[in-house]
């Protein structure tokens, strides 16, 4: 069942087209991450969304509604976690999910329950009567998660939710965002980590200049590209390998050296690694070897020809 | 009324606003009479200066609203810009209102010469409000608090001196007397001339009511930024 849909939206800013066009379905239940390099409409996909930046051209529908698809209604339904961290500092943890509850309306008794029950989902319980300001960043990101649980919504937008945080703080919160799909929640989920959507996305879409340009699950993108077989080999002396032998076997590309480590690329498909192992064999020690698949990222670079992050950041 | 709540929360929630909210209003509360100028004790002729800077640092919440993201998540919530401006205000001004009531209480419970004490109750309220509108619409233009406050300090030093709060309006300068009467502080000074010197009514209701009409105008202004 669709629970979200935009049809042919366009969104202009003065004469740049940042939107072209964009059809996207989100299913319930699904989490579905949404990948593209800087610039490419992301956030404004996600403005649109929202209600916050009205469309040039076509058609928004929430919750089956596209008359009037930010309606109060409507947006009771909708939760969305934003990049910055938009939490009240002078505020203590739990404060800050009581006033986000207020917001939504959930009063009395049933909004202290609420907002201990979202800090519990983030594993904020015992930081609840803390002040954020005192907080590590991956547990401020957690607090702007929870913030965004009280009022149980349907669909939730989450944007960049774990830009510069520890590996902990981060597989904490992609174990909470499977939990919240687990529990019905529609998830759309933006990110510059491949590996986060790998690892939690139901389908993913691809954008680049303002359109989408590929979309499926993990599986079926990385289907889609034609790409070099690569392995890695390790031996004991890598000075031995004749490498001009390697490059002469069927299908072989290019055969590299650094330390003790050979890279060999091939043409996919070329059923030669038997070849390989025996004239390394022949002349050096066998370490191990492993064999590298496309990944999400190979396919990204593919389409866009851009990597996602940039490589000074890190990975 | 969640908004107005935390509102208030947050505006007690920072020690040094709570210097501005509580100490200095007491203080005033205690500052002599002069002999000569102004006619109202200096607690009392200066507290509009006071009113000024408790506005701006009251409404500083709404730029930190505006830069962390708050804003955007609850464009996003069942809740509209209106309602949540307006209770942010309603909160302040309860803040204000309140330091109003309690400085002419507490000067009448002192012992302070405040002339009329109810109608300069009334005039306090009037400027509280305009202060209130002139703060709001200074912070929409910014997006930095502390560059706002750092330029509106400069804009209530210049209130301040040309209002006549700092030295009587008779002494400045003919061609200047008459640009002067733009200002809310010149209304200020021109009620409480009216509190302690007494005159027709009709005068300190036109005090009052221009800076109503000021209120008005900069909430206006105030109000027309919303998200970013």
């Amino acid at each position: 069942m669709t629970i979200a849909s935009l049809q042919g939206v366009v969104k202009r800013y003065g004469t740049q087209l940042v939107l072209d066009g964009v059809d996207l379905d989100l299913h319930e239940g699904e989490i579905l991450g949404l990948l593209g390099p800087n610039g490419a409409g992301k956030t404004t996909l996600i403005q649109t969304l929202t209600g916050m930046t009205p469309v040039d051209r076509g058609t928004i529908n929430l919750f089956g509604d596209d008359r009037h698809p930010f309606s109060h209604a409507n947006r009771e339904k909708l939760g969305l976690v934003t990049q910055e961290i938009t939490v009240f500092d002078e505020l203590t943890a739990r404060e800050n999910v009581l006033f986000f509850a207020g917001v939504y309306g959930i009063k009395g008794e049933e909004k202290k329950r609420r907002a201990a029950e979202a800090l519990a989902f983030v594993g904020l319980e015992d930081r609840a009567d803390k002040r954020p300001a005192k907080f590590s960043g991956g547990m401020k990101r957690r607090l702007n998660i929870a913030c965004a649980l009280t009022h149980r919504p349907r669909l939730l937008i989450m944007d960049e939710p774990t830009v510069g945080i520890d590996p902990q703080s981060r597989n904490h919160i992609l174990e909470a965002v499977t939990r919240l799909r687990d529990r019905g929640t529609t998830i759309l989920y933006t990110t510059h980590y491949m590996e986060e959507v790998q690892a939690i996305a139901s389908r993913v879409v691809i954008m680049d200049q303002g359109q989408i340009i590929q979309e499926g699950t993990v599986d079926e993108l990385v289907r889609t590209i034609q790409h070099e077989e690569k392995v890695s080999i390790d031996v004991t002396d890598a000075s031995l390998v004749d490498r001009g032998r390697l490059e002469q076997i069927a299908g072989i590309k290019q055969v590299t050296v650094h330390g003790n480590k050979l890279t060999v690329i091939s043409a996919a498909g070329a059923g030669n690694l038997d070849r390989i192992i025996t004239i390394i064999k022949e002349q050096t020690g066998l370490v191990g070897i492993q064999a590298d698949k496309p990944n999400l990222e190979d396919v990204f670079l593919t389409l866009t020809g851009k990597q996602l992050r940039d490589k000074e950041e890190g990975s | 009324m969640t908004i107005f709540e935390f509102a208030l929360k947050r505006s007690f929630g920072n020690p040094t606003n709570l210097i501005f909210l509580s100490l200095f209003p007491l203080a005033a509360i205690f500052l002599p009479q002069s002999e000569l100028w102004p006619a109202l004790p200096y607690g009392y002729h200066y507290f509009g200066i006071l009113l000024l800077f408790v506005a701006i640092r009251l409404t500083a919440i709404l730029i930190e609203d505006r830069t962390s993201g708050i804003v955007k998540r609850l464009a996003v919530a069942p809740i509209t810009h209106f309602s949540y401006l307006s209770q942010n205000l309603l909160a302040f001004a309860c803040i204000l209102v309140l330091q109003c009531t309690v400085v002419v209480a507490g000067g009448v419970l002192y012992g302070q010469e405040l002339g009329q004490p109810l109608m300069l109750l009334v005039l306090y309220v009037s400027f509280a409000f305009t202060a209130l509108a002139m703060a709001v619409a200074w912070v929409a233009l910014y997006r930095s608090k502390e560059i706002a406050f750092l330029v509106y300090m400069t804009i209530i030093v210049l209130l301040s001196l040309l209002g006549g709060m700092l030295f009587p309006v008779e002494m400045i300068p003919e061609p200047l007397s008459r640009v002067i009467m733009v200002l809310p502080t010149y209304w200020l000074t021109d009620g409480m001339a009216w509190v302690t010197s007494g005159g027709d009514l009709l005068d300190f209701w036109l005090a009052n009511g221009v800076l109503w009409l000021y209120t008005i105008i900069f909430l206006t202004l105030g109000s027309v930024r919303k998200i970013h």
